[in-house]
């Protein structure tokens, strides 16, 4: 009995009336529709039975009559499988079960419902308002039906965000809203005694775009890969192959072999440049700026082969619903293998001259350290998580375009540090390079002048689910796709791989030093504007005391009625 | 003709130190494969700077006084050097201590000015430049009096021609450290830990603008050549010819060779962290205890 059949058994015999349905759309892909009331239950019996959790999704499912939906996703990681839990609350009464007390990591997606959706969440620990900026009128929930896209409420002047204040001992060193060493706006209250960090303060998500309530009120299926790519400024494509595919689970929809190898050679070149992008940013941060300029000289090849295959430096415009957009014809094909070599000639030499740094090494070596045990309560993800002796990686867990075909490493180090995190990102540079040679040979036999992509033969159905998974070069990203009517997503969430990471940031700062600050930020490989399609805020010392949101509420309107 | 020298004195180092720093940054970009900007670029970023609005951020006299007084006390230093071999005008009302003192001077005025100006980011950096100066200008001190023990006296000329009079372990051992400091003296990596950039936003700095910042600059330019000419006149002084003029000439070539060194080491080494720095700064001043002791065995 597979995984999904017994957690299919179980399920129904634990909860018997409160249980309603379950479909697994495709391999590897089961969801379930539960009462709320089973919610908690059955959250802690897929955590129990050694679930990841991913992502919360909210929406707003009042059109047909059922009030507001809540989709919780878990992964299976040994066993391929991913689980979605759906469950309604009516429209009158939009309470659920909070799981935050049991999945700390499911804190962030709560509070984004509770703002941007008017949801609420019984024993939620931290129930601040977060998702939605200081000044964002009270009781107007932006990803409500009735609430149009472009709705710009009057800002409020003097409305500011109140930081905790220093704990006793301490004073506060402020690393945003703009650092030279934080790359996007982001603040980080970093609370020091000397140049110890004692704690820090996270305020983050001033980059929100409201993308994803772009893509269920104006965009179409086909606009929003194009909309998806830009959601992040280094690994667009993570995104709009994560959407197609969603969308194409959803469908029900097989693409052509040639285009999920393409797929994978734009995922692993942006893997390639990513963790080339990061390495120069490591050393800028130590203040080694030799490596950032040779990591970024070699990092360069791959964007000009970009520029060649595609058109574009990045952001390739690649991805449609079905397939891809260009071949990668022989000319190119051996285009890519010619850089590629070259890159990992150069790369071995970088390598060579960062490995046996003595220097690099003191200033890594059990820099923000955090647990194992730390790595898996806060569900992370991706080299951080790797880095840490946790197992996982999308591409062999849950394998998506054709990524069963080809033969990798999934490196691992066990370190727990930021040197831990610099190993494997290293060494995914070269298994990305056999990765796109083994596409590359595939391409090269199966049969050319096929079509790219399939047609859609009639319109998508509206109210299936999709739930895909693409490893960024930062660690899973998670997209879930709601069919809907009108040719576009009812429901679109986008979970980018730094969501889940920054929340661990702060237990990582803790009791390092002031000067270690840049780099524990900077190993996460923070993407802030994927993290940004929403508003968040996030206090982390647990010492400092808290806002409530009457407080926050009280000091806003205050300030206003002063005016 | 005295009074001259001194002019000469402080248009040399005025003339050539932003120079050096171009030199600096023309090697770091080369090394980097970077094409780097022209070796006159420090001149105009200067210009530049001085032309700029002259704001107070801080709102405290002490903010604009702090780049004056250390401009002021760098420049009154240098004034003292016996350049050239030639003893200053200046020395008969002057010595070695003198020069400690302004040199102090100059480093405690950018302390005041980063605490004047109230910023956290200053702050830490001003803790960090503290605790440089803590414990670097006793490498600096014992150099100097490696030269006074040989010599038997605080004249400046004397003084840093005793340092290599006698080349035994003492003065290689006391060369070793030096050269080791010098990249702290200079703030360079590994040791640019006061201004860290992506830490602490040039930390002392940070509040600094236009003539005010210019200031500063020129300060840290001319320090950095005061740093490397002592090394060449104290440790290889016994090379340098007589002739006043040839002498000028090869000090001048020797410290741009001793830049192309600092920039090198400076390119190829990431930042340490201040209690890293502080353990190889204990160690520094402990061997430099030790060379003038073996200075005074007569070692």
């Amino acid at each position: 009995m597979s995984r999904g059949e017994e957690l299919v058994r179980w399920l129904e015999k634990e909860l018997g009336g409160n249980f309603i349905s379950a479909e697994a759309t495709i391999p590897g892909r089961l969801f379930i529709d539960l009462k709320r009331e089973a919610l908690s239950a059955a959250a802690a019996g897929l955590m129990n039975r050694g679930a990841r959790y991913q992502v919360g999704v909210g929406y707003d499912a009042r059109k047909s009559g059922q009030g507001f939906g809540l989709v919780h996703t878990f992964a299976f990681d040994k066993d391929s499988l991913l689980v979605a839990l759906r469950t309604f609350a009516p429209g009158d009464d939009p309470e659920f079960d909070s799981l935050t007390p049991l999945i700390p990591g499911a804190g962030w997606s709560e509070r984004e419902y509770q703002d941007l959706l008017g949801l609420k969440f019984r024993d939620h620990p931290n129930p601040r308002r977060l998702v939605l900026s200081d000044d964002w009128p009270e009781g107007i929930y932006p990803l409500r039906r009735e609430v149009p896209h472009d709705l710009m409420p009057p800002a409020a002047e003097e409305v500011a965000f109140r930081l905790d204040e220093a704990p006793p001992g301490t004073s506060i060193v402020p690393f945003g809203p703009f650092h030279a060493s934080l790359h996007e706006p982001a603040h980080f209250s970093v609370y020091v005694d000397g140049e110890d960090i004692k704690g820090c303060e996270y305020r983050g998500f001033m980059t929100h775009r409201g993308i994803e309530k772009l893509a269920q009120t104006e965009l179409t299926y086909n606009d929003v890969p194009f909309v998806a790519e830009r959601i992040c400024g280094i690994c667009g494509s993570v995104h709009s192959v994560n959407y197609a595919q969603a969308v194409e689970a959803a469908a029900g929809l097989r693409i052509p072999r040639r285009a999920e190898f393409i797929r994978m050679v734009a995922l692993e070149l942006e893997r390639l440049h990513s963790h080339l992008l990061w390495l120069g940013v490591a050393g800028h941060l130590i203040g080694f700026d030799t490596v950032f300029m040779q990591a970024w000289r070699i990092r360069e090849k791959i964007m000009w082969l970009a520029e060649r295959l595609t058109g574009n430096r990045k952001t390739y415009g690649m991805v449609i619903i079905g397939g891809v957009r260009r071949d990668i014809n022989q000319d190119r094909s051996e285009d890519i293998r010619a850089v590629l070599k070259e890159v990992e000639r150069e790369m071995l030499a970088l390598e060579k001259a960062i490995l046996k740094d003595r220097t690099i090494h003191r200033r890594t070596r059990g820099v923000g350290y955090l647990s194992r045990e730390e790595a898996v309560k806060w569900n992370l993800i991706g080299p951080v998580a790797r880095a840490r002796g946790v197992d996982i990686d999308a591409r062999r867990d849950h394998p998506y375009a054709a990524y069963d075909e080809v033969q990798f490493e999934v490196p691992l180090a066990d370190s727990g540090d930021v040197w831990g995190t610099l190993v494997v990102r290293v060494k995914e540079v070269y298994e990305a390079i056999k990765i796109i040679n083994q596409c590359l040979d595939k391409l090269e036999k199966l049969p050319k002048n096929q079509p790219l992509a399939v047609d859609l033969e009639g319109p998508i159905p509206s109210g299936r689910q999709g739930l895909s998974l693409v490893e960024a070069p930062r660690g899973e990203a998670v997209h879930y796709v709601l069919t809907g009517e009108d040719n576009r997503p009812e429901r679109w969430r986008v979970r980018a791989p730094t969501y889940p990471n920054l929340q661990a940031v702060p237990s990582m700062l803790l009791n390092n030093k002031l000067a270690d600050f840049p780099i524990i930020v900077g190993s996460i490989d923070p993407c802030i504007s994927c993290t940004d399609r929403v508003l968040v805020v996030e206090r982390s010392s647990g010492k400092a005391k808290l806002l409530s949101r009457q407080e926050l509420e009280n000091l806003s309107r205050g300030k206003r009625s002063k005016k | 003709m005295k009074v001259t020298a001194v002019i000469i004195n402080l248009l040399y180092f005025l003339a050539l130190a932003p120079f050096l720093e171009g030199v600096m940054r023309k090697l770091t970009a080369r090394i980097q494969s970077r094409q780097g900007p022209p070796l006159y670029q420090p001149y105009l970023d200067l210009l530049k700077l001085l032309g700029k609005e002259n704001l107070n951020a801080a709102g405290h006299p002490v903010f604009r006084l702090a780049p004056l007084l250390a401009f002021a006390s760098i420049l009154s230093a240098i004034a003292l050097l016996p350049l050239a071999g030639q003893s200053s005008f200046l020395a008969h009302s002057s010595d070695l201590m003198t020069l400690i003192y302004f040199l102090t001077l100059s480093g405690f005025s950018i302390l005041i000015g980063a605490l004047a100006s109230g910023n956290p980011f200053a702050g830490v950096g001003a803790s960090r430049e503290m605790m440089t100066i803590i414990m670097l200008e006793p490498v600096l001190a014992m150099t100097l009096i490696l030269g006074v023990v040989r010599a038997g006296s605080l004249n400046l000329l004397t003084a840093t021609a005793g340092v290599s009079s006698a080349r035994g372990l003492s003065y290689f051992l006391m060369m070793a450290v030096y050269l080791v400091a010098l990249q702290a003296f200079v703030s360079r990596q590994p040791f640019d830990i006061p201004e860290a950039e992506v830490e602490i936003l040039e930390g002392p700095y940070i509040e600094y603008s236009g003539p005010n910042y210019a200031l500063f600059r020129y300060t840290l330019n001319l320090k950095r050549m005061f740093y490397s000419w002592l090394f060449v006149v104290g440790f290889l002084g016994f090379w340098l010819p007589g002739s006043p003029v040839l002498n000028l000439v090869v000090q001048t070539v020797l410290i741009l060779v001793l830049f192309v060194l600092i920039s090198v080491v400076g390119a190829t080494h990431p930042r340490f962290r201040m209690d890293q720095a502080l353990r190889f700064y204990a160690a520094l001043v402990l061997l430099s205890l030790v060379a003038v002791g073996l200075g005074v065995r007569g070692w």
